[in-house]
């Protein structure tokens, strides 16, 4: 069963990590991580170790497939591609930040 | 992820690890890459930790993470699994019962065949073990002839696929000293025996080769039950002197617990001395050989044969080599050990470990069955789940779960079941069993049990689930008076059919078994085993060194004996029916050449003293019987039994002809010959060996004073030996009240005489049977199991169906339909799934029950009686399982009915 995950960090990360996969197909950690910086314009700053903790997470959830390969420079890596059932959740996970946000930001103009 | 997945998770941690270690590498070269490109130089390193944290730490939180998910997951489940059960505890319960009868049986029998069948010998390479052995065409014996020292000269000395060969003789002998004189089982062995087996004493030696040469000193080596039983496992018994058989014999060893070569009963060893200058000898020993590496059992036999008709050329001059070889038609029949100790009862077990595993797939059927209940009743539930988002594998983990927790809970009341079980076993199993009493259900056994248990979990828990999946629909089901699917109904029903089928396959087996069983007590024994002590004694040669001492010590004692109070008649024999000691020979008819080119007939020639065949109640069927009269006298008259005499003297009056037994072969030209003896009388027949004898054996009986015996060269081949006779003491009390007064009598003769093999002609007769009542018992457990369970089955889902229509017959009843005919509706569905798997039932049975023709007596594999009778009985069964539910259905009130879901 799909587990909530109350901490926004964390599920603001798994958000970024599925958009990302989604758009782009398989990556390995260091190019999600190199992508997150240039979206967010290296304004979301996160120490890039934190990305595996979520990646084995999602892995594990069927969320994320995983794959050995090797880099441009012939390095091995594990490449990471986005799975239907991690589809379904990046569409959940898109909605439920669109209504967070927009809740807030209801809650900010009125309050 | 499904259960066994995350549990490999868990116990791979460390591989996770290093695939995660190796991809956090790359990502820090990648990095470090990256700034040096950017110009950072020296720093690249220290700027590559910044950006990416401590590696150990996010690494152990990624891991931290997956484990607890595993490690909670399975936990979580398994609880939620639980509550599940508990909230339905008669599903919960029946399930674990049936389970567990089901594990436990199949735990039991395999214990006994992983002990029996799979591993019976307790010897190093015990596979390498062959029994040594010949049979001969001429004398029709297949197999049995045993050994001679020649040929076990002859393949010492020249064979090339045996890594060693031992001689081997079973005796009895009385052990004198050291309290009570007792009766034991020896068994005189060529020092080759230890090496051969690969097994040495626990303490002290085995015998030397100088101590298996003639004339060598007296040696003995104890079991280790001896040991303890009479010694009180003194280990200073090493070196000490005991009498066996009047003779003084040093004690050099005392073997390990459970070795019992050649069977259990064992309880000393004794040089076999013998060399190879005694000659060829007759058939008097059995022997065992180690194959060398790389041959197999038909290498030896070809070699073997080639041996035996050069036998010749190895004792030249040699009569009993020249006769006992190319003109007996003599041929190896060289067989594995193991084959030649279980080879009768592998069968028997190999059999019932498939009806066991029959009665589990019954369980399983049976369990499915009720889940599929349940399911359907979830029906509801599941399909939330899935429109919930919860994929295939949530609702397998749901379900499996369940069937996992419940075949644990199975499998664990089970093994306690089978310890039972085995306890059972070992205690009724017939004796000759090799290794019964070293079964228990040990660790093998148990882990056999999960093994099944998980297996069984998969089975019954993977039903529901290929059912249950997709779900789509299901949730538009929810208006009421809907009924289950049809497809849903023929899983169900093709389940309930396979039981009946399954039920009745084993039922017609065990009613074969016991048709066969009853047939073989039916079988008129041709004696009259009611209230019969007996027992053995035999006379120490140096005691009583002729033949005539040996018979009037016998004579005392059968005064003593029949002047007892209670005793109603005593006599003696060398053999008793179903018993050894009778001496087989081939019988030579006095003025009856034999044609060249054709076997003489073969006889068992018993010695007995007078009044025998009164004290037996055996019928007279002519002539006269052997009286006390011609024992004193020597007479030499014989009494031969009906099968004898319809066998040799066909068409003829055996009374007044003469017989005599075979001279040895290749005799010098006019030596004297065996004296003829006249048939005086005809006797009933008695079984030889066992009750299930096909053809009565052909017996004749003499005055023990004219057989063979002390002082008679056994070449002489007069008779069996009368040192050895067993007693049979008739009484009108009851048998075993009487054995202190025999033993009080018996020593009134001689105090240092031993009683062996006490027992009563009923034991005998019962354990002759024993066998078959075993298999019997333990398959009419397994049939009644299958029937109780395919009873269940039927009748759980008769209700089940009529539960999902209640609605519907409501509606029936309604609009007028009489209450009998839903009945009958509802009987003729059950029905008709009965019968078909009936008859899919008896088209296995009759495929099937060849396999266990070998195991029946006196009846054929296809016995219509048989089959009819279980057929009828396992139909009305069924019909009444159908008929509780029917019957329910019927009384259904239409208001309710309607008002029903």
């Amino acid at each position: 069963m799909p587990k909530h995950n109350n901490d926004r960090l964390q599920g603001t990360l798994d958000l970024l990590v599925l958009k990302i996969l989604d758009r782009s197909g398989a990556q390995h950690g260091y190019a999600i991580a190199q992508r997150i910086h240039q979206a967010t314009s290296d304004s979301l700053r996160i120490e890039e170790g934190s990305l595996y903790p979520a990646l084995q997470r999602m892995t594990h959830e069927k969320w994320l497939k995983a794959q050995w390969g090797t880099t441009d420079s012939g390095r091995k890596a594990r490449f990471y591609t986005i799975t239907a059932a991690g589809r379904r959740q990046l569409d959940e996970e898109e909605r439920r930040w669109l209504t967070l946000t927009d809740a807030v930001n209801k809650a900010l103009r009125f309050a | 992820m499904s259960p066994l997945r995350r549990l490999w998770n868990v116990l791979r941690r460390d591989r996770l690890d290093d695939e995660l270690r190796q991809e956090v590498d790359t990502h820090l070269a990648l990095i470090e890459e990256e700034e040096r490109a950017n110009g950072a130089g020296a720093q690249a390193t220290r700027q590559a930790r910044a950006r990416f944290g401590s590696p150990l730490v996010h690494r152990e939180r990624a891991l931290d993470g997956v484990m607890a998910m595993s490690v909670e997951n399975i936990w979580k489940e398994a609880g939620f699994a639980a509550r599940r059960l508990v909230r339905s505890p008669a599903f919960s319960v029946a399930a674990v019962l049936t389970l567990a009868l089901a594990i436990g049986a199949n735990a039991a029998i395999f214990a006994v065949v992983q002990r029996v069948l799979l591993n019976p010998l307790p010897y190093p390479d015990s596979d390498r073990l062959v029994d040594v052995d010949h049979g001969s065409q001429r004398l029709n014996l297949p197999s049995g002839l045993g050994i001679t020292r020649g040929y076990y000269y002859q393949y010492l000395e020249r064979s090339h696929t045996l890594d060693g060969i031992a001689l081997y003789a079973a005796e009895n002998a009385t052990l004198t000293g050291d309290g009570e004189p007792e009766r034991i089982r020896t068994t005189r062995a060529t020092a080759s025996l230890a090496t051969v087996l690969r097994v040495g004493p626990a303490i002290g030696r085995w015998f030397s080769e100088d101590e298996g040469q003639p004339g060598g000193p007296q040696r003995v080596v104890l079991s280790h039950g001896l040991w303890i039983r009479r010694y009180g496992g003194d280990p200073g018994i090493l070196g000490r002197t005991i009498n066996l058989g009047g003779v003084s014999m040093d004690v050099i060893g005392v073997m390990p617990q459970g070795f019992a070569f050649p069977d259990p009963r064992v309880d000393a060893w004794t040089p076999q001395q013998i060399t190879r200058s005694m000659g060829f000898g007759i058939w008097l020993y059995g022997a065992v050989a180690r194959l060398r590496d790389g041959v197999t059992v038909a290498d030896a036999r070809t070699e073997m044969n080639t041996l035996i008709a050069d036998i010749t050329r190895a004792f030249p001059g040699d009569e009993f080599a020249a006769g006992n070889s190319a003109g007996i038609a003599l041929f190896s029949t060289v067989r594995t050990l193991k084959e030649a100790m279980v080879g009768a009862v592998a069968r028997a077990l190999w059999i019932l470990l498939v009806s066991v595993g029959l009665v589990l797939l019954v369980a399983c059927a049976n369990v499915a069955n009720l889940f599929l209940v349940r399911s359907d009743a979830r029906q509801r539930e599941v399909a939330v789940r899935v429109a919930l988002g919860a994929g295939r594998s949530g609702i397998a983990r749901y379900f499996l779960a369940e069937s996992v927790l419940l075949s644990v809970a199975g499998g664990a009341l089970g093994l306690a079941i089978a310890c039972g079980a085995v306890r059972l076993v070992v205690s009724a199993g017939p004796a000759t069993l090799p290794r019964l009493a070293e079964i228990r259900v040990d660790g093998v056994a148990v882990a056999y049990t999960l093994f099944l248990s998980v297996v069984t979990a998969f089975v019954f828990g993977a039903i529901p689930l290929w059912r249950s999946i997709p779900l789509g629909p299901a949730l538009n089901e929810s208006g009421r008076g809907n009924t289950a699917t049809r497809s849903r109904h023929h899983a169900r029903r093709l389940l309930m059919g396979g039981q009946v089928a399954l039920a009745l396959t084993l039922l017609i087996a065990s009613g074969l078994m016991v048709r066969s069983f009853q047939k073989m007590r039916d079988v008129d024994p041709g004696f009259n085993p009611d209230s019969v002590l007996t027992f053995r004694i035999g006379l120490p040669d140096r005691a009583y060194p002729t033949r005539a001492a040996a018979v009037a010590a016998h004579l005392a004692i059968l005064d003593r004996l029949a002047a007892l109070p209670g005793v109603v008649a005593v006599s003696a024999s060398s053999g008793l029916p179903l018993g050894s000691g009778c001496m087989g020979n081939t019988l030579l008819v006095q003025n009856r050449p034999i044609p060249p080119g054709t076997t003489p007939p073969i006889a068992r020639f018993c010695a007995v003293a007078g009044g025998y065949f009164e004290a037996m109640g055996m019928r007279l069927l002519g002539g006269r019987r052997i009286t006390r009269d011609d024992v004193e006298r020597s007479l030499p008259v014989v009494v031969v039994n009906e099968a004898l005499a319809k066998r040799v003297f066909p068409n003829q009056n055996p009374l007044g002809q003469y017989v005599s037994s075979n001279a040895p072969p290749a005799r010098a030209e006019g030596a004297p010959g065996p004296t003829p003896l006249e048939i005086v009388g005809v006797v009933s027949n008695t079984p030889s060996r066992s009750l299930a004898e096909p053809d009565a054996a052909s017996q004749l009986y003499m005055p023990m004073s004219i057989a063979g015996g002390p002082g008679i060269p056994p070449t002489a081949l007069l008779g069996p030996d009368v040192a050895l006779m067993a007693f049979v003491v008739r009484s009108s009390t009851p048998p075993s009240a009487l054995l202190p007064s025999v033993r009080g009598a018996v020593s009134l003769v001689d105090p240092k005489l031993a009683l062996a093999l006490v027992t009563t002609l009923q034991a005998m007769v019962d354990s002759a049977s024993a066998q078959m009542a075993f298999t019997m018992v333990l398959l009419a457990v397994a049939a009644g199991v299958a029937l109780m369970l395919g009873v269940i089955g039927i009748y759980g889902v008769m209700s089940y169906i009529v539960s999902q229509r209640t609605a519907e017959i409501g509606v029936r009843l309604a609009l007028g339909a009489e209450p009998r005919s839903v009945a009958a509706m509802i009987l003729r569905q059950g029905g008709a799934v009965a019968v078909a798997g009936a008859v899919v039932g008896l088209v296995a049975a009759f495929a099937g029950s060849r396999l266990i023709a070998s195991l029946l007596f006196g009846i054929s594999p296809h016995d219509p009686a048989v089959f009819a009778a279980t057929t009828v009985l396992l139909l009305i069964v069924a019909a009444l399982a159908c008929w509780l539910p029917a019957r329910g259905a019927a009384r259904l009130s239409p208001v309710e009915a309607l008002r029903a879901d």
